[in-house]
């Protein structure tokens, strides 16, 4: 069997979102899968890293999009990545169709720098559309608030506030390679809070305010 | 009253439908003495959001990138009806509206407040707004709807809209969407 990661996040390898889905790519290796990752962003500026992202796909049993909420749904460059794997499956634009037809998994982690879970939702939605409208059996989303805890740092090196997380991660790569979808029970792991949410909200506001004032910045009132 | 209008369509024939709304849009705005800002991102030099947050930290206010996205923060920013068009992708914006909607994030604050029971951003430019969403779709797709207009009611509430409308206009229905699209758009006038 045959994983394919793509990474939604702008910032690419230096982002959570490559946290979270490099760590479930790491498992479904352990378990034996061929893996392969692709960043949606580096994709779109050149016609051979999209026709390698075309070619991973039509192999990878499982495809993982692992990405971060930007104004409640996807970042731009990642509807733009995945408008194009849809329109090349179904055959669009005089592009070659997916040739099929051994069934595809298609499965999402999305997480937002907002602590509830529950922002993500549209996200996950819109995934689960995507995979239906380009031929993918939808196989489940793991959302996760306060996505700003997890770094960038591999997973395998972060301390006790995120084992929620990577036993998340562990349930869902477990259920995957062995043929399964992500469990609810993952879901469910995966969006308990990291800590309260009040907490949270103080916690990001005063380390924006701090690097403001590091900065030397002042806020205009109209735009410059 | 200022409107801001963003034609998130292709600029190639994907985008007729959405072409058709936004000069229909446009057309009413005028015709009621509004100042229309016109603006179609796909024709527009734009990079995607880098999420350096420096529009936040360094110079807030101004993105680091410095491109077309700045008319369109300033048409935002002073914008009382904003009227987006797009086709409707997966359920969500298509890339040339989201790419442009990324870009605007120099018009939130940095502070992480409760608004309506869920976290947010303050506004940087604090202005009673309007918000009406047009998709364009080839067919009637009630799945794909349903998450365009959730998307679009999560989208009001960051703009702390007064009022927010969507509504999905699929092709063959193209020619009788410009009364529609009017409704809406003199519903979201009454509200401010």
């Amino acid at each position: 069997m045959k994983a394919l990661l793509i990474v939604g996040s702008p910032r690419g390898q230096a982002s959570a979102s490559r946290a979270l889905g490099g760590y479930l790519l790491r498992r479904l290796r352990a378990s034996g899968l061929d893996v392969e990752e692709a960043a949606a962003g580096a994709v779109l500026g050149s016609p051979e890293r999209r026709h390698a992202l075309y070619k991973a796909s039509d192999e990878a049993d499982i495809v993982i999009v692992s990405f971060p909420l930007y104004v409640d749904q996807l970042p731009a460059p990642l509807v733009q990545a995945l408008e194009l794997l849809a329109e090349r499956r179904r055959g669009a634009m005089g592009l070659t169709p997916w040739p099929g037809p051994f069934e595809q998994k298609l499965a999402a982690i999305v997480q937002s720098g907002f602590p509830e879970t529950s922002q993500n939702l549209v996200a996950v939605d819109i995934m689960r559309q995507f995979a239906k409208e380009a031929g993918f059996r939808w196989a489940g989303g793991l959302a996760l608030g306060m996505g700003g805890a997890v770094g960038r740092r591999p997973l395998e090196k972060a301390g006790g506030r995120l084992r929620n997380v990577v036993k998340a991660l562990d349930i869902a790569a477990a259920s995957l390679a062995a043929g399964g979808d992500i469990p609810d029970g993952a879901a469910a792991l995966m969006a308990r809070p990291l800590m309260p949410f009040w907490l949270y909200r103080a916690a990001a506001t005063w380390g924006f305010r701090r690097r403001i004032r590091k900065n030397g910045a002042r806020t205009p009132r109209r735009p410059t | 009253m200022n409107v801001l209008i963003l034609d998130g369509g292709p600029r190639d024939g994907r985008g007729a439908a959405c072409r058709v709304v936004a000069a229909a849009a446009a057309d009413w705005a005028r015709r009621r003495g509004h100042a229309v800002a016109f603006l179609s991102p796909d024709g527009m030099a734009l990079e995607p959001c880098r999420s350096c947050f420096a529009c936040w930290v360094k110079h807030p206010g101004a993105c680091a990138i410095r491109d077309d996205a700045e008319a369109i923060v300033r048409a935002a920013a002073a914008a009382d009806l904003m009227v987006w068009i797009t086709p409707v992708t997966f359920g969500g914006y298509g890339p040339a509206l989201k790419r442009a909607l990324d870009r605007v994030l120099p018009i939130l604050l940095p502070d992480f407040i409760v608004r309506r029971r869920e976290t947010r951003h303050p506004l940087r430019y604090v202005r009673r707004r309007a918000l009406v969403v047009l998709g364009t779709r080839p067919d009637p797709d009630p799945e794909a709807e349903r998450i365009f207009h959730r998307l679009v009611a999560r989208n009001a509430l960051n703009w702390d809209s007064v009022h927010s409308a969507s509504h999905v206009v699929t092709e063959r229905d193209e020619s009788g969407s410009a009364g529609r699209v009017e409704d809406l758009l003199r519903a979201a006038e009454e509200a401010l």
